[in-house]
């Protein structure tokens, strides 16, 4: 049993599953829904579009470089029979996945680190322009303790003259 | 709205127009033309062999971008081809990076580089 990967999303394609196109020049095709099929047919090119695993890979979203890719791999010479091996190799496929997700969630992890002082500027600023969502301007000037205190800001007084000019 | 005939959409209309069915079925691939491209301008340049006539494509097949696939009738056209913003975009997309792969999206998926296992022959 041979687990393919679709062509536009880069996703295992199960037998049984999915659609197959090879063209005139025999090369082949896979999709693993008619999603990526349909964009496919719609010359779409998968490093731009922003769902499939092509473009987070080029634009550093996913891990890219890891020792652990190098264990699932298309093997066109197939391995002779070992009971032994087949045991062990089991046994280490799921360490190897535990590991894999640990070093992903790491990733990201990584990836999110300056995120979070953004945040709080970005709370804070929506908190003093929208405060009035959640208390009526009316209710703020009864109790001052939720607006920012005032500050006294000096005004030049020619506003007569202006006018007189207007 | 819609047109003169109720059960020909607009879209299904399109297909009967040369220009269009030329975008979506006749046309080469992406990679197919980067390949051929790679084999007739790459760094060990070979002298063009003159194609051959053909009575089926315009101009005798005489006259062929190859970017955009497409044979013309005489070079006055080519040339005049050779200017639209079509085959421009075309030149600017074929000499990027390869188009998308099969390989490119075992990749991406997490598969290593495909293991062909050990030589059998030794040269």
């Amino acid at each position: 049993m041979r687990l393919e990967k679709c062509w536009f999303c880069s996703s295992t394609v199960y037998p049984g599953h999915g659609i197959q196109f090879v063209r005139n020049d025999a090369k082949i095709f896979r999709f693993c829904r008619s999603k990526c099929h349909k964009n496919f047919k719609m010359k779409r090119n998968p490093r731009k579009v922003k769902w499939t695993k092509a473009y987070r890979r080029l634009h550093g979203k996913d891990m890219t470089q890891d020792t652990t890719f190098e264990f699932e791999r298309k093997r066109n010479r197939p391995e002779r029979y070992d009971r032994n091996l087949a045991e062990n190799t089991l046994k280490a496929i799921k360490k190897i996945v535990k590991v894999r997700a640990d070093r992903e969630s790491k990733h990201i992890l990584n990836r999110m680190k300056g995120n979070k002082s953004k945040e709080r500027k970005r709370d804070a600023k929506e908190l003093e322009q929208s405060i009035h969502m959640v208390k009526a301007p009316s209710a703020l000037q009864k109790d001052p303790s939720h607006t920012l205190p005032k500050v006294p800001v000096k005004v030049s007084q020619h506003s007569e003259e202006d006018r007189m000019k207007e | 709205m819609g047109g003169k005939c109720p059960h020909r959409k607009v879209k299904k209309r399109r297909y009967s127009h040369k220009q269009f069915r030329r975008d979506k079925f006749q046309i080469k691939g992406d990679d197919a033309v980067y390949d051929e491209l790679k084999k007739t301008t790459g760094p060990d340049l070979k002298p063009k062999p003159p194609s051959p006539f053909d009575e089926d494509l315009p101009g005798m097949g005489q006259f062929y971008c190859l970017h955009c696939d497409r044979y013309f009738a005489n070079l006055t056209v080519r040339d005049e081809h050779f200017k639209t913003k079509k085959h421009r975009k075309r030149l600017k997309i074929m000499a990027g990076p390869a188009p998308h792969t099969q390989l490119d999206a075992d990749l991406a998926g997490g598969m290593g580089m495909p293991d062909n296992g050990p030589k059998l022959m030794s040269i």
